[in-house]
């Protein structure tokens, strides 16, 4: 990753490097120059030098010629000497230019030393007057020397001359150089760093930008940003955190339906039992009267009507305390037949009763209550309007991911709008109804009880008799059902 | 919270700044590169370092008249045979016969030990002296150019340049066709005759004592220009019957012929002289000399680095001590010298 730390160490880097890359140039290039500056004065410097020993020497030479002593002569020997090292030296300084008048030189000093040479071996030899002869050659030799180091520095300069402008235009487009290359550092940098920067705020933008969306409240739309740095890690975090946020919402959200279903059911619970209260002036009362009724009319002969009493009586008391219980299905299709017994007495040959249970199906829980108000709004509305031949089907099949319950009737049946008004408890229940609950109250409490919408379906027709059918899932246990 | 409109500002804004960096540094490297590229390739010229350790021979040539035009193509006839013969040279010398001058030059010459000199032959005392005594003690051979100096006079080795007794015969001939075999002219000489004009001198006298009828007379002229303008005074007056001049030094020439044209006319005279100085081609062009000796300077330069450098390397030995003769010619007035 590229942290932003890194961009600034290259950014320093590269600026420390254009700047170092620059001063040793131009260092090397003034080394140089200087280099060259030494050369050429160490010329004249050696040329001078010549000058001056040959004088040197002249001088010696006179002293020696007036006092010839051993120290005299010792000195003579030491400027002689200057003069020969001088002379050594001038074999550098050949070039093409000025080889020939440096020959001449040198061999002019060598003429002047041999002159001075034999000038001291006359003298030595007391041979004063050629001796004072020589020193005069000598002596004008040296002149010659002079004026030749002098034509020799003319030429030089002359020689040099070039080279010295060439230096001087050359320093000067340095100068235009060095101006150039810190201006186009300058805008590099200045580039670079905007650059830098902007690769550093461009990301944070968009950051706030994120942040502003997601104060606005929209958790949906992902958090984009171009960079591989602190910002891109920083941007992920938080992306993160938007997608958690997201996460929680919805949660929270789902929680508060499933509380608000709650609520709901509970609402619808309290009302069927608000209307079974209604129905149960004194269910208890009532209940002893059936089974002393019962009781009386089986001592009286009247087998058929105890019977009937007494199923009177499981209804009633099947009422009284299931509404808020899971019961199994062999509980609800004994009931569904106790009460098929009272309506069957009721209507006696209108009705025909078929059951047909599935054994392996009724150990599944379902809710209390629920099949017989739906048989007995089959009885209401598909029986009661007939003349005969009143016919009810009672199905129980265990299928392979649920229960089928069918509860069919062949009464005059019903056409859409009103199945629908039936499922949305836009009919209240009539008089006659044994419970009061009506078919709405227990599609809702089913829809609720198993967190399905399509466990009851209405297949009817107008004059082609009901089918309800209901979708059961396989409960075997419920911890709690309020 | 920022409108979409001022984001997109911001961003044109930002596409202009890069832009307008993109671009300044695209034009600033362009320059620096070019600048750079100078910098690098411009390298100093120093001259260049002498080419063998072997030293070259080294051969000077001296005159004491480096400002004639005639010396100038002494001086670059032996410039280029040198270079032919790949040896130093060098074209030394006075101006205006600074005699001291000249004499210093040949001194230096003779110290620095040169291989070989060649020398405006100057006949003196000083530079006899110089030739037979220090040249010799150097064993640095000499060649007179031009001017000779007698060989038993200067142990020069050989002499190179123009017959002047010839020279001075040639004009002669001139003078009598132009002039016929009567007449009366003035010689005008220097105060100082090189030994060459006395053998021109020589050979005209030789020659016009054939032309009895012909009268001459030999005026100094001195050598300054005044001195020169009076000797043409005096000319003049003591010869009022003048037919032709006849100049031994061109240089006087100028000098002579504007005395001569301020008293009379300058056409009906017959004027001659050699070709040594700077005016004569001037002046045969303007047709104010009828005549001169033309000699072959360029030829002399070139045969006398050439002989040296055969003595240097002994292939000629020894040279004719008679001298190796150049070409002369006569050039009369309006005709080119080439």
């Amino acid at each position: 990753m590229n942290t932003i730390q890194k961009k600034i160490w290259m950014l320093a880097g590269i600026v420390i490097v254009m700047m170092f890359a620059i001063w040793l140039a131009l260092t090397f290039y003034n080394q140089k120059m200087q280099d060259q500056y030494n050369d050429i004065l160490q010329r004249y410097l050696q040329m001078n030098e010549v000058t001056a020993s040959s004088q040197q020497t002249v001088t010696n030479l006179n002293d020696y010629l007036s006092n010839p002593t051993a120290r005299s002569a010792t000195t003579l020997a030491s400027s002689q000497k200057r003069l020969q090292d001088a002379q050594a030296s001038l074999l550098e300084l050949r070039n093409a230019d000025n080889e020939f008048s440096l020959t001449n030189y040198s061999n002019m000093i060598e003429s002047f030393i041999e002159t001075v040479e034999r000038s001291a071996a006359f003298s030595e030899q007391g041979e004063n007057d050629i001796a004072a002869s020589e020193f005069t050659e000598a002596n004008r030799m040296s002149v010659y020397i002079s004026e030749m180091t002098l034509s020799i520095f003319n030429s030089e300069l002359r020689t040099y001359e070039r080279f010295y402008r060439d230096i001087i235009r050359q320093s000067q487009e340095l100068n235009t150089m060095g101006i150039l290359l810190l201006s186009l550092t300058s805008v590099l940098l200045l580039l670079f760093t905007y650059l830098f920067s902007l690769s550093i705020t461009k990301p944070v933008h968009q950051l706030t930008k994120a942040a502003n969306e997601l104060a606005k409240g929209r958790f949906d739309q992902p958090i984009r940003v171009n960079s591989n740095d602190e910002i891109s890690f920083l941007a992920k975090t938080f992306d993160h955190m938007r997608v958690n946020i997201n996460k929680l919402i919805m949660e929270i959200q789902q929680k508060a339906q499933v509380e608000s279903e709650l609520q709901e059911s509970q609402l619808l619970l309290q009302q069927s039992q608000m209307r079974h209260l209604q129905s149960q002036i004194n269910p208890h009362f009532l209940f002893n009267t059936l089974n002393t009724l019962s009781k009386k009319a089986y001592l009286d002969g009247a087998e058929d009507t105890s019977d009937l009493l007494v199923s009177v009586a499981g209804l009633l008391r099947y009422n009284l305390k299931r509404l808020d219980h899971t019961v199994t299905l062999e509980e609800e299709a004994h009931v569904l037949t106790q009460y098929m017994d009272i309506q069957k007495a009721r209507f006696s040959d209108r009705l025909t009763f078929h059951i047909d249970l599935d054994p392996a199906a009724l150990v599944y829980q379902m809710p209390s209550l629920t099949l017989q108000p739906l048989i007995e709004n089959a009885v209401i509305h598909g029986i009661e309007p007939k003349e005969d031949d009143g016919e009810i089907w009672f199905r129980i099949k265990e299928e392979d991911q649920h229960i089928r319950v069918e509860i069919e009737d062949n009464g005059q049946g019903m056409d859409e709008h009103k199945i629908e008004q039936l499922l949305t408890g836009g009919i209240d229940p009539q008089e006659g109804h044994a419970t009061g609950i009506g078919f709405a109250n227990v599609a809702k409490r089913l829809q609720l009880f198993y967190g399905s919408d399509d466990v009851i379906k209405i297949e009817s027709m107008p004059q082609c008799g009901t089918k309800i059918v209901l979708k059961l899932p396989k409960v075997t246990e419920v911890e709690s059902y309020v | 919270m920022k409108t979409v409109s001022s984001r997109k500002g911001e961003r044109t804004v930002r596409r202009k700044v890069i832009f307008v960096l993109c671009s300044l540094c695209a034009v600033l490297g362009f320059f620096t590169v070019l600048s750079v590229n100078k910098v690098l390739n411009s390298e100093w010229e120093l001259p260049s370092a002498v080419s063998s350790d072997q030293e070259r021979q080294r051969i000077v040539l001296i005159t004491q008249e480096l400002d004639t035009p005639f010396w100038k193509l002494v001086g670059q006839g032996a410039a280029e045979q040198a270079e032919r013969e790949d040896v130093g040279f060098e074209l030394w010398g006075s101006y205006g016969k600074n005699q001291e001058d000249f004499l210093k030059q040949v001194e230096i010459a003779l110290h620095s030990k040169v291989d070989g000199v060649i020398v405006q032959g100057h006949d003196t005392e000083e530079f006899q002296q110089l030739a037979r005594i220090k040249a010799a003690s150097y064993g640095i051979p000499i060649i007179t150019v031009a001017n000779d100096v007698p060989v038993e006079k200067s142990l020069r080795k050989t002499y190179i340049g123009s017959d002047h007794y010839a020279a001075g015969e040639l004009l002669v001939e001139q003078l009598v066709a132009d002039m016929g075999t009567s007449g009366e002219m003035v010689l005008l000489g220097d105060a100082e005759l090189e030994y060459s004009e006395r053998l021109r001198l020589d050979g005209m006298e030789d020659s016009l004592a054939r032309y009895p009828e012909i009268r001459s007379t030999y005026i100094e002229s001195g050598s300054s220009d005044e001195e020169a303008a009076d000797a043409a005074q005096q000319a003049l007056n003591e010869h009022p019957n003048v037919d032709a001049f006849i100049l031994l030094d061109i240089r006087q020439a100028r000098v002579v012929m504007q005395e001569i044209s301020s008293r009379t006319e300058l056409e009906p005279f017959y004027l001659y002289s050699f070709d040594d100085g700077s005016d004569a081609s001037a002046l045969l062009t303007e047709g104010k000399l009828d005549a001169i000796i033309e000699q072959s300077p360029e030829e002399m330069g070139e045969k006398s680095v050439e002989m040296m450098m055969k003595w240097l390397r002994n292939e000629v030995v020894p040279l004719d001590s008679k001298g190796y003769v150049t070409d002369i010619r006569i050039v009369e007035g309006k005709d080119e010298l080439p």
